[in-house]
């Protein structure tokens, strides 16, 4: 397999999510190959920094709105 | 109400794909939690509880779709790009050379990159602003499993994904992202 297939596949690599052959397959190619391995360690670094995202938050609006939706039911 | 507060951005996002107007997201979001309320004693905790959550959201949201003549082609909501390559083909060496499709020229190694500068409000700014323009199913995707850690299996289950589709999103948008990452790194250079 090339380096061209190989990036495709680092994201399910990442994940442990490749067959157990194509998993092996990866990991053989990526500890010869500087190239797919720059490419693996932006991935994982990519992902670090989505997990320091913050999440969104309801308006306070919505969480009123919800709020009313748990009491009518609770008391309904 | 912990939850609501924590799967209520999401909630909101994943309603909004299925129907027209932010005003509808609102009130899929309440039907749904209404449904769960009304369900609650029906959880077998065969998925884990906000999955099953998401698929009664999931299932309000297409059905009040598709009373609105909303009914979205997956393409629209998955992206067009979902059999592209994620990577520039002219980085790699063509079919006449000795070692086709490999690296021509070694990506641009941002290792050497300041941590400081890496890791830099600046460049979650621009991870965040990534994401609002990525089709709305591969940011929903890569935010439930990167930015909220969801595993990929609860992904599926919740928004009523093959496995393929689920991987090939979350490789999409990762791929994404991390070009955009790139670039921003790059142009400090």
């Amino acid at each position: 397999m090339a380096c061209r297939d190989i990036v495709e596949m680092v994201s399910d690599y990442l994940d442990e999510a490749l067959p157990a052959e194509e998993q092996a397959h990866v990991q053989a190619h990526l500890s010869t190959c500087d190239g797919c391995e720059t490419v693996l360690a932006q991935v994982r670094q990519t992902v670090h920094l989505l997990g320091r995202l913050e999440e969104e938050h309801l308006t306070d609006l919505q969480r009123e709105t919800l709020r009313g939706v748990f009491h009518d039911h609770v008391n309904g | 109400m912990d939850l609501v507060e924590r799967l209520g951005p999401s909630m909101r996002r994943v309603a909004r794909m299925f129907v027209s107007t932010d005003a509808v997201a609102d009130e899929v979001v309440q039907d749904a939690w209404l449904g769960v309320l009304q369900g609650l004693a029906k959880f077998e905790g065969r998925s884990s509880l906000r999955t099953w959550i998401f698929r009664i959201l999931v299932n309000i949201a297409k059905t009040r779709g598709q009373r609105e003549g909303r009914s979205l082609p997956f393409a629209t909501l998955a992206g067009d790009d979902l059999d592209q390559p994620s990577w520039d083909p002219s980085a790699f060496l063509g079919p006449d050379s000795d070692a086709p499709g490999h690296w021509s020229s070694l990506p641009f190694d941002w290792r050497g990159v300041p941590e400081e500068r890496a890791e830099a409000a600046e460049t979650l700014r621009v991870i965040g602003a990534t994401l609002q323009d990525l089709p709305p199913m591969q940011a929903e995707v890569l935010r439930l499993r990167d930015v909220l850690g969801w595993s990929s299996e609860e992904i599926r289950n919740a928004l009523d994904l093959t496995d393929t589709n689920q991987r090939v999103l979350l490789h999409r948008a990762r791929a994404k992202v991390r070009a955009a990452v790139e670039a921003h790194l790059r142009s400090g250079e």
